[in-house]
């Protein structure tokens, strides 16, 4: 019984991860909560569904549209809804409104459009799970946490190695720095944007056939909060503990507890983190914009 | 006490040092501002005299040392409670309520000492209106003091900058302080605009009798108004003194204004 | 046909009561709020629960399901504002406590659930709505005029400032979320009893969002502007007969529009009065700044 929470734990903390993984990515630019990133989340699911529903692609090729789908539209919601609150230097509660107001137009948007039905993807593995000394994981989650963490790797990689991933790791320090010294912060700030918009199209197919396809199912983006600020908002590698972490424990508490008390556990741990340790395990403290 | 003639210091700073992980900002800082006194705190950029000016308003806590107001020790207390045991501080970037009226800048400091309870206010009792008619001239005094008494409705952001500038003195003088922090007033103006600052805090000072610690760059304006200065270089005292004695330390010629330094103009 | 009208005008004053005090809160002291609806549900409940249960007088209930809404708003407000949270983290924060609240109701015996609680008296008139909207109105302006509505200003436009003021920003801000509490606590009180019938899945984000789309589209620092608003979203709706889904959508692509295009929204830092209709016809006809 323990080590089944702890594989279902762990399975669910990938896609934590991935999504606080995608929100701290932005939020260590620009200082920022992306309260719109659930609904991209939630779009990536829509995307990889009628993919493989309405075009019959296999689900390789519709992860790939929902990476690209998602990662366009996070990148036109910043364009579009952020960009130009940076140039007049709004103060955070503009920045709030704007992204709250995304995030009730894209998830209602769907609702009128699409439809409040519940989507159910379409049986990709079947439900054989795999067993070994009596524990048993479904293949699913298998290949859920093989691919996030694939992605986190590829992710950090590109930070480490490449000349535009250090550039936005310098960004992540101080911005108006980077672009003295010739970034072009525009490009970089499109590029984040597009870089957690993949991310967040990851993460939405997986929770989409992990769960259910429904359009305020971008709210579970909430987890990314809590798992970002248990990590450390602003930083990458306390995101992915940070996920894992809430993903374990919430299912431990889900298993022996119940699963009401569940979010309510959630909420709470987030409340309790950001009163008295709101830097979580790794993060630094950002002072906010006044 | 018989025959003891010295008043006590307005503000006493004693051993203040301030670190931030590993740096020091202020080491051992140690200067008394008698009553009345225009001091100016002076030195190179990051020589901590902002920092000395956030230890004395609260917005940072000392590491170590103690800050006195009038003989009582404000250190550790809230900046905003500090404000209004007399200490008034301008901002060198201008931190004006943009979106709001002058006079309603003015106004909003004026409230400081305001006492009237929220359940008054909720039903506007009488007195409630009497106070807020007094505070609202007293308001349109203190611009007078300034000479922006005809700008009173104009939003704060749509002045020029040197009258933003005097706004700010304004709402300073408008919460009656002991003592007045002006952290570069004369930042962004040409020598002309900088003089015309200069004789207007002369002006004020010799109005309101205020004791003044004056953080600036323009010389013209620090030695035309501070009887003593306090100069600072790398977060630790380097010299104090009178304006004539400031001018002609080697140290500070050195370190700061410059060997070829010659007296300001008179005001 | 007058039934009808009464009716639409009935619900918008009862959101006015609660956007009133939102305006208070979001409006003149720059905090964002994703969970204003708790309030109004601890209003609604508190006050139905004493007529329905305890047969208390109509008015007293009324009082008692505000001053509900108040007490929780201090004792959610007095942990999160001492912790000097940032804006987006204290708007995470409020949503915890929503949710938190919104299990608690459906989990409370005396509250049944989420069957809701039927059969309430139907007490709530135009007359009563009128006396409730003025009084409301008439507070949060003598607020705004005081020194105390002041000190809420000053903290929205530059807290660091207002302290240097000599403004406390705890107590200025906790005040603020105490009366735009009380304010959604009694408007829930009047919806309560206005529809007879309430339970938890009532009071969603759905209606949040509204109020402070009420609020942004109003315009910031301005009471007139978010009461014409809130009429205005009730009431174009319901002429048009426009489903609620649609007009969530809206909201949405509002605020954004808002954000971007004219932060200031209807009346920006202004109220309704005769001078500014003035300068309006003027600009509409004489076709120039007035």
């Amino acid at each position: 019984m323990f080590v089944q929470t702890l594989l279902t734990g762990l399975a669910i903390g990938g896609i934590y991860a991935l999504m606080a993984v995608g929100y701290s990515l932005v939020f260590s630019i620009l200082n920022f909560s992306n309260f719109a990133y659930g609904s991209i989340i939630m779009l990536g699911a829509y995307i990889s569904y009628f993919a493989m529903m309405k075009l019959g692609l296999p689900l390789g090729a519709a992860l790939a549209l929902s990476i690209l789908g998602a990662a366009a539209l996070c990148y036109l919601n910043e364009r579009l809804a952020y960009s130009p609150l940076r140039k007049r230097h709004a103060s955070s509660l503009f920045f709030m409104i704007s992204a709250m107001g995304t995030a009730i137009f894209l998830e209602n948007l769907v609702y009128a459009i699409v439809g409040a039905h519940f989507y159910a993807f379409p049986e990709v593995f079947t439900k054989r799970n795999l067993s070994f000394h009596g524990v048993s994981i479904g293949v699913l989650d298998v290949f859920a946490i093989t691919f996030s963490f694939a992605a986190i790797y590829a992710l950090h990689y590109f930070l480490q190695k490449s000349r535009t991933g250090i550039a936005i790791r310098a960004a992540s320090y101080d911005i108006q720095v980077c672009s003295l010294n010739g970034v072009n912060d525009k490009h970089l700030i499109g590029l984040v944007f597009c870089l957690a918009g993949g991310l967040a199209g990851i993460s939405g197919t997986f929770l989409g056939m992990k769960y259910i396809v429904y359009p305020t199912m971008g709210w579970i983006t909430n987890k990314a909060y809590i798992a970002a600020v248990i990590g450390g908002l602003g930083s990458l590698p306390g995101a992915v503990v940070g996920g894992i972490l809430l993903g374990v424990t919430e299912t431990f508490v889900s298993a022996y507890v119940s699963s009401v008390v569940r979010d309510v556990f959630s909420f709470s741990l987030l409340v309790i983190l950001l009163m008295v340790m709101p830097t979580g395990l790794f993060g630094r403290f950002l002072e906010e914009k006044v | 006490m018989i025959g003891d003639t010295e008043a006590s210091p307005v503000l006493a700073m004693r051993e203040v040092t301030k670190r931030f992980g590993g740096i020091t900002a202020c080491k051992d800082i140690t200067f008394d501002v008698a009553q009345g006194q225009v001091m100016g705190l002076i030195g190179p950029n990051g020589a901590g005299k902002t920092t000395a000016f956030n230890l004395i308003t609260g917005v940072y806590g000392l590491t170590e040392g103690a800050i006195l107001l009038e003989g009582k020790a404000i250190t550790g207390k809230r900046p905003d409670l500090i404000v209004r045991l007399g200490i008034a501080r301008t901002f060198q970037n201008i931190r004006l309520f943009r979106n709001l009226s002058v006079l309603d800048n003015v106004v909003i400091a004026l409230d400081c000492h305001e006492t009237y309870l929220l359940t008054s206010s909720f039903m506007r009792l009488p007195g409630v209106r009497r106070r807020e008619r007094a505070i609202h001239e007293q308001a349109m005094f203190f611009l007078a003091s300034v000479g922006l008494e005809d700008k009173a409705a104009t939003r704060a952001d749509a002045m020029p900058y040197g009258l933003q500038r005097k706004l700010e003195i304004a709402r300073a003088l408008a919460l009656k302080p002991r003592l007045l922090l002006l952290d570069e007033p004369a930042a962004g103006m040409n020598p002309e605009e900088s003089l015309d600052l200069a004789r207007l805090i002369r002006t004020i000072h010799e109005q309101f009798k205020l004791t003044t610690l004056l953080i600036e760059h323009h010389m013209d304006v620090v030695m035309a108004l501070c009887e003593r200065i306090f100069v600072m270089n790398f977060g630790e005292k380097l010299a104090e003194g009178s304006a004539d004695e400031i001018q002609h330390d080697p140290d500070v010629l050195k370190a700061y204004l410059g060997e070829g330094f010659k007296r300001a103009q008179h005001i | 046909m007058w039934q009808y009208v009464s009716g639409v005008i009935s619900l918008g004053l009862i959101y006015v009561i609660a956007t009133v005090g939102l305006a208070v809160f979001t409006g003149f002291t720059g905090l964002f709020s994703l969970g204003h609806a708790a309030f109004f549900a601890i209003g609604a409940y508190t006050a139905a629960i004493l007529t329905y249960f305890y047969g208390f007088n109509f008015y007293v209930a009324l009082a008692l399901g505000g001053c509900a809404g108040g007490l929780v708003g201090f004792l959610i407000g007095y942990p999160t504002l001492k912790a000097k949270l940032r804006t987006d983290y204290f708007a995470i924060a409020t949503l915890g406590f929503g949710e938190a609240i919104r299990v608690l109701l459906e989990n409370l015996p005396i509250t049944q659930g989420a069957r809701g609680l039927p059969g309430i008296r139907g007490e709530t008139n135009l007359p009563v709505l009128l006396v409730c909207t003025t009084l409301v109105i008439w507070m949060a302006w003598n607020l705004i005029h005081s020194r105390h509505g002041r000190a809420c200003i000053a903290i929205r436009e530059d807290f660091v400032a207002a302290e240097m003021m000599g403004v406390n920003i705890f107590i200025g801000r906790l005040r603020s979320l105490v009366f735009s509490a009380f304010c959604a606590g009694l408007a829930g009180g009047l919806f309560a009893h206005y529809f007879c019938f309430i339970q938890p899945s009532m009071f969603t984000s759905y209606m949040s969002t509204q109020m402070t789309a009420a609020v942004v589209a109003g315009g910031m620092g301005s009471i007139s502007g978010p009461v014409i608003a809130t009429l205005i979203f009730i009431g174009i709706p319901e002429a048009l007969r426009v489903a609620n889904i649609w007009r969530l959508v809206a909201y949405g692509l509002m605020l954004v529009l808002i954000m971007v295009f004219r932060p200031q929204g209807l009346m920006g830092y202004q109220e309704l009065s005769l001078g500014l209709v003035k300068s309006w016809y003027r600009r509409l006809w004489k076709g120039g700044r007035a």
